[in-house]
């Protein structure tokens, strides 16, 4: 099938299988690797993506459900202020350390600060409960998003 | 062979399926996992894909008459959000699966994929809710307790979809709901309890009890509800062992990779009791 | 050093900033790959090849005619295979099996048991048995679910008792004594028995396992997530039969190790190696999570019984202590697991007689290997549970008896070496108990529970510790790592050392080292992930070692580069492992020095259990750690809270069960790691006690946290309910047997 949706501001057009999952559209066929792929069943959220502004696994869902959507993945994110100031927290808090969960969180950190600029400790725990982290232990992560919504005037 | 269909209206869709058999996709939460075939890989569905996601009038989210209407493909997200959706639900889908699973996986895919532990059943069945199934031959309305029939199957005719879910006035807004997930948040139920009680003039007016994940379909039983309704609050205590015995019959929890039957069928009776003793607020039970 | 004395941030207490901070070396610094991990610039193995962006970085020619590869596995738990029928296949793909291993068809670790491919007999559930290989995945599966196995089905062994009623089943078993448990059982008035026993685990990185392979000029490249660049390296060399010029290994970002990427990797590498031979072109092997977890190596599950002598006045004479670890179905690293635990049975106790009997028995369950802690959880539990019991017994409050029995500095290891360094327990116990409120809420909790009134709740305490670096003589004799500094033209510094960054910071805290040595800001400093081309030998990385080995010989190379940096304009500076005199060891007898430093730790865990489902809910940890000195305190914070989280995991969430060899648990749906929501963050202390032959002080860090929160939370849990707990997991499941056995 034909393919026509927006990726990261810019409009995409290509030939798919309807079935293919938007994860595997993103990585192989527009080299955006930066979703990654933890577990394949929507448990991991390593594969975080923004649909129309709201955070999605990308493993779930089927290319043709994406027609006319936009897709906003942390390649699309990272130019912006936004992103700056997550990336600078997450680094100043320690809450990187072998990565492979990071973009996928920093796009729920996104996503929750962009509705709620200013949540406390428990709505930062629930919104981030979809992307696993075997490494960090969710503290520094936690004290990371808690950073960016304190230093967030003007941005969220 | 054509992989999906894309439908402009609901009469399309359903003139869709009636002709091939389509198989209706929403969120994609579960058919996604379940017809995976690995990484770079499209999922493989034995028919193809209905996306029906984006109709609206599967979306229609309002008051009809008494009932409230729900459409089947509003998200659970959606559903959250909602001002009109009762607390009771609410507190079902706040504990599903993860935020960006809830702004996919829709009300109508939780019903329809049957699984003995789906989060959203509990409520349905003790709301009494109905579930309109519509296809090119008109509509039909029954209650949500004749669709399932079996973990994994409904009645909902090849021609069929599920269109909305109709809720009738809850008797009470308050409610007693515990989910025993395999963890705090992201997890499959092990089991569930959802009760509603309407008290007044001390004594109780309505009762509704449902079960989850702890029998192939929901457990509600009327006529045990029916024990309690009418009765003072004062003859609650003495009616508590019977209650509890009649729903020890029909609780059959399986031993699985999430739990034990044991478990389950203790613990399930145990949030009962705490419901029924929470009416007429007994002290709290004693020690191990 | 200004850490003493102050916690650390967590549990809701303000982060460090706007603070006095010295200019210590433990001051954090941002870590240098953070950015482009971030940023998902970073490109872990799955990632490669990137259709777009610099492939110079990576050094990755082009993967012209990659190929993919798909494993076929046993689906027996013990059988021959009589036949495998392949059916006819395509253009452009190929069958890799054990007949297309060049060299020795065994995947080199401790012990070579375990074969690439399985000949004639599988072992496991999940033991491959061939690669499929070819340019569609959609096809290769289709072709694999057409292949068809005959087996001829054999006697499998699923559990401990089965395996120890069979003769054959023992793949290593040690002994160790000391003083006269003899003697001292013959004096007892009193002789305790209690058995523990602790469940398997997965590691659950966040990215699978995968490598690519190519053959260019003769040689064969693999690129993959690793721990050990060079355990692959001489598994390719073994099983190539090649020289080892003719490999070269290099680690790609690696997320996520725990253990778990120290030796599988050595047999996915020789797999695409021999793959990449057979087609002459690249070939790429991911494995999907299902996959990953259902081949993979797990935690060595545990059976550990004691008999502890007690005098009059129940005082403890002596212990003899049975430990038996499940080995899976090959030896793999199972007896340096095997020897750690059993030099962990005493705990922190100065037990004056005891007897250690290990053995780990063969099963065909999936093969067990390392994982943070390496045997030292399982023994960590079960002395502290026991320890705890032994003082519920005496009367006796645990911290109290506890204390009472801990080592000091001078006294013996029980192996016969020595405490070198201060033992700050007691120290470090107070400090964890002001933190927690230990003393009020430990009585608080013993009352409320006796009166039989209020929730259930229950506050824990366990002492332990991790001997660092490689057991005994292993760092002279087996390693030997050698480290190279080389001053660059433009005057800045690259480090070349095997170390690879899985998430715990080598990348930050090796450069941090060679930084501050020099005098230099960390930008002039740079350390790539390894390339066995291009950097010596400087040891796996496994066993808490990195800072404090490879650590060291970076700064012994920087120090050395400092003093002659005027000499040429580019100069390299190699260092290798000299022993620290003081280090004593007979391996055969297991006598001396098992390690030449000790890191401690002290943790509190509150619960709180409800009375309606028995869940088990953490309120609270606490925790005192001595890990010599902190190269980076950002870095040793991720890793205690890491560490903590994981070791939470492995005692209250994480079932792994298997049912005629075949996981129950085999994906992150149903194996369940902890969310955000699962438990609280840890307040901790760190407590400065520098090691002399570590770099600044430092000791080992990355296993210490681990080993210390399950038998803290177990014995919060025992409070709660009034009954003891002897196995992990602590799931709701056995509370509510546990709180209905009588007493």
């Amino acid at each position: 099938m034909k393919l026509d949706f927006i990726v990261n501001g810019g409009p995409v057009s290509l030939e798919t299988d309807p079935l293919r999952r938007l994860l595997d559209v993103l990585r192989e066929d527009l080299g955006l690797t930066g979703a990654k792929e933890g577990c394949g069943e929507g448990e991991c959220g390593a594969c975080s993506v923004l649909l129309d502004g709201r955070l999605a696994n990308s493993c779930l869902v089927p290319a043709c459900a994406v027609e006319g959507l936009e897709v906003t993945t942390i390649e699309g994110l990272r130019d912006t202020e936004a992103y700056r100031l997550l990336e600078r927290s997450f680094i100043a808090a320690g809450a990187v350390q072998c990565g492979f969960c990071t973009p996928g969180l920093i796009l729920a950190a996104y996503a929750l600060l962009r509705r709620r600029p200013s949540p406390g400790e428990e709505a930062v725990r629930e919104a981030l409960c979809g992307n696993l982290c075997r490494c960090t232990g969710y503290g520094m992560i936690v004290e990371a998003v808690l950073l960016a919504s304190r230093q967030g005037a003007g941005v969220w | 062979m054509v992989g999906f269909y894309r439908p402009r209206s609901l009469e399309e869709a359903l003139s869709i399926r009636s002709q091939t058999g389509a198989i209706p996709l929403a969120g994609g939460t579960d058919l996604m996992v379940q017809h995976r075939m690995g990484a770079g890989v499209p999922a493989s569905f034995p028919a193809p894909a209905l996306l029906i996601a984006r109709l609206e009038e599967l979306r229609l989210l309002g008051r009809e008459g008494s009932d409230l209407r729900l459409g089947a493909a509003c998200t659970l997200a959606e559903l959250l959000e909602h001002p009109l959706v009762p607390g009771a639900l609410k507190a079902a889908l706040a504990e599903m699966a993860s935020p960006a699973v809830r702004n996919l996986a829709t009300l109508g895919g939780n019903i329809c994929n049957a699984s003995p532990a789906a989060d959203t059943l509990p409520f349905l069945y003790a709301a009494g809710a109905l579930v309109e199934l519509r296809s090119l031959s008109g509509k039909r309305t029954l209650p949500i307790t004749e669709l399932i029939t079996a973990p994994g199957r409904t009645i909902l005719r090849d021609d069929e979809l599920l269109a909305a879910v109709l809720l009738p006035e809850l008797p009470t807004s308050a409610f007693f709901y515990r989910k025993v997930g395999t963890r705090r948040a992201n997890a499959l139920a092990k089991l569930s309890f959802l009760g509603l009680a309407s008290i007044s003039a001390g004594r109780i007016r309505e009762l509704r009890c449902a079960f989850g994940a702890v029998a192939p379909t929901v457990v509600r039983r009327p006529q045990l509800e029916a024990v309690l309704i009418g009765k003072r609050l004062a003859e609650v205590e003495g009616l508590v062992p019977k209650i509890l015995q009649g729903y020890g019959a029909l609780i059959r929890p399986i031993d699985d990779q999430r739990s034990n039957a044991r478990y389950r069928h203790t613990v399930a009776l145990r949030l009962l009791e705490r419901f029924l003793r929470g009416l007429f607020r007994a002290p709290e039970e004693g020690r191990p | 050093m200004r850490l003493r004395g102050r916690p650390q941030a967590g549990g809701g207490e303000k982060a460090p900033g706007g603070e006095e901070r010295t200019a210590g070396t433990g001051a954090p610094l941002p870590r240098p790959d953070a950015a482009d991990k971030a940023s998902g610039r970073a490109l872990f193995l799955a990632d490669l090849p990137p259709l777009e962006g610099p492939l110079a970085r990576t050094g990755l020619p082009p993967l012209e005619g990659l190929l993919h590869a798909l494993t076929l596995r046993s689906t027996r738990p013990k059988a021959r295979m009589l036949e495998v029928r392949i059916p006819p296949l395509p253009p452009e793909t190929w069958i890799v099996d054990h007949r297309d291993v060049p060299g020795r068809n065994r995947v080199k670790m401790t012990c070579d048991d375990q074969p690439f491919f399985a000949e004639e007999v599988v072992r496991y559930v999940g033991e491959p048995i061939l690669l499929l290989v070819g340019p569609d995945r959609g096809e290769l599966r289709r072709i694999l679910e057409a292949i068809e196995v005959r087996y001829e089905n054999l006697d499998p062994a699923f559990s401990l008792e089965e395996a120890e009623a069979r003769a054959d089943s023992c793949l290593v078993s040690y002994q160790l004594t000391r003083g006269d448990p003899a003697a001292a059982f013959r004096r007892a008035a009193a002789v305790v028995e209690e058995e523990y026993r602790t469940g398997a685990q997965e590691h659950a990185y966040l990215e699978p396992q995968g490598f690519i392979g190519l053959t260019e000029g003769g040689r064969i490249t693999v690129y993959g997530s690793m721990q050990c660049p060079y355990f692959v390296k001489s598994a390719l060399v073994e099983g190539l039969g090649w020289a080892p010029e003719r490999v070269r290994v290099v680690q790609t970002v690696t997320g996520g190790g725990f253990g778990g990427k120290e030796d599988y990797p050595s047999l996915l590498a020789g797999q695409v190696a021999f793959a990449a031979l057979k087609t002459g072109r690249p070939v790429r092997l991911v494995l999907d999570r299902g996959e990953d977890i259902r081949a993979t190596t797990k935690r060595h599950p545990s059976r550990i019984r004691f008999r502890t002598a007690l005098d009059g006045r129940q005082e403890i004479l002596g212990m003899e202590i049975e430990i038996l670890l499940d080995g899976g179905a090959y030896s793999g690293l199972s007896p340096v697991v095997l020897q750690r635990s059993m030099f962990s049975a005493t705990g922190v106790y100065a037990i004056p007689n005891a007897r250690v009997e290990g053995k780990v028995l063969a099963t065909n369950n999936l093969p067990t290997g390392a994982f943070r802690g390496f045997g030292a959880p399982q023994a960590f539990f079960a002395i502290e549970s026991h320890m705890h019991s032994l003082a519920l017994r005496a009367g006796r409050e645990p911290l109290e008896f506890k204390l009472a029995h801990r080592v000091k500095r001078g006294e013996a290891t029980i192996t016969g070496g020595t405490f070198r360094q201060e033992v700050k327990l007691a120290e470090m116990a107070a400090a964890v108990e002001e933190m927690s409120g230990y003393r009020r809420k430990t009585r608080e909790y013993e009352e409320a529970r006796g009166r039989g009134s209020g929730p259930w709740r229950g506050i824990g305490i366990s002492l332990f510790s991790h001997g660092c670096g490689f057991t005994g003589s292993g760092e002279r004799d087996l390693i030997k790592g050698r480290v190279t500094l080389r001053k660059l033209r433009d005057g800045r510094v690259e480090i070349l050392a095997a170390s690879a960054d899985m998430g715990q910071g080598p990348q930050a805290a090796l450069r941090k080292i060679a930084a501050r040595t020099l005098g230099f800001g960390l930008e002039r400093v740079l350390f790539d992930n390894p390339d066995t081309d291009r950097v010596p030998d400087s040891g796996p990385t496994v066993a808490s070692r990195t800072a404090m080995i490879v650590g060291r010989l970076v700064q012994q190379a920087a120090k050395e580069l400092k003093a002659s940096w005027d000499t040429a304009p580019e100069l390299e500076v190699s260092r290798s492992y000299e022993q620290p005199g003081f280090v004593r060891w007979d391996q055969q007898a297991f006598k001396g020095d098992a390690y030449p430093a000790f890191a401690w730790g002290v943790n509190a865990v509150e619960v709180e259990v409800d009375p309606l489902t028995f869940e088990p809910k953490v309120r609270g940890v606490w925790g005192a750690y001595d890990i010599g000195e902190a190269i980076d305190e950002k870095i040793i914070q991720g890793q205690i809270e890491g560490g903590v989280a994981q070791a939470l995991g492995w005692a209250s969430l994480e079932v792994l069960e298997a049912r005629e060899g075949r996981l129950l648990q085999a994906n992150l749906t149903d194996y369940i790691i902890p969310t955000s929501m699962d438990f609280p963050r840890i307040q901790f202390r760190l407590f400065s006690n520098p090691y002399e032959y570590g770099p600044f002080g430092a000791k080992g860090a990355g296993e210490l946290p681990f080993v210390g929160a399950a038998p803290a939370l177990a014995a919060a849990v025992s409070q709660a309910l009034g009954r003891p707990v002897r196995r992990l997991p602590i799931t709701p499941e056995a509370l509510m047997e546990l709180a209905a056995d009588e007493a």
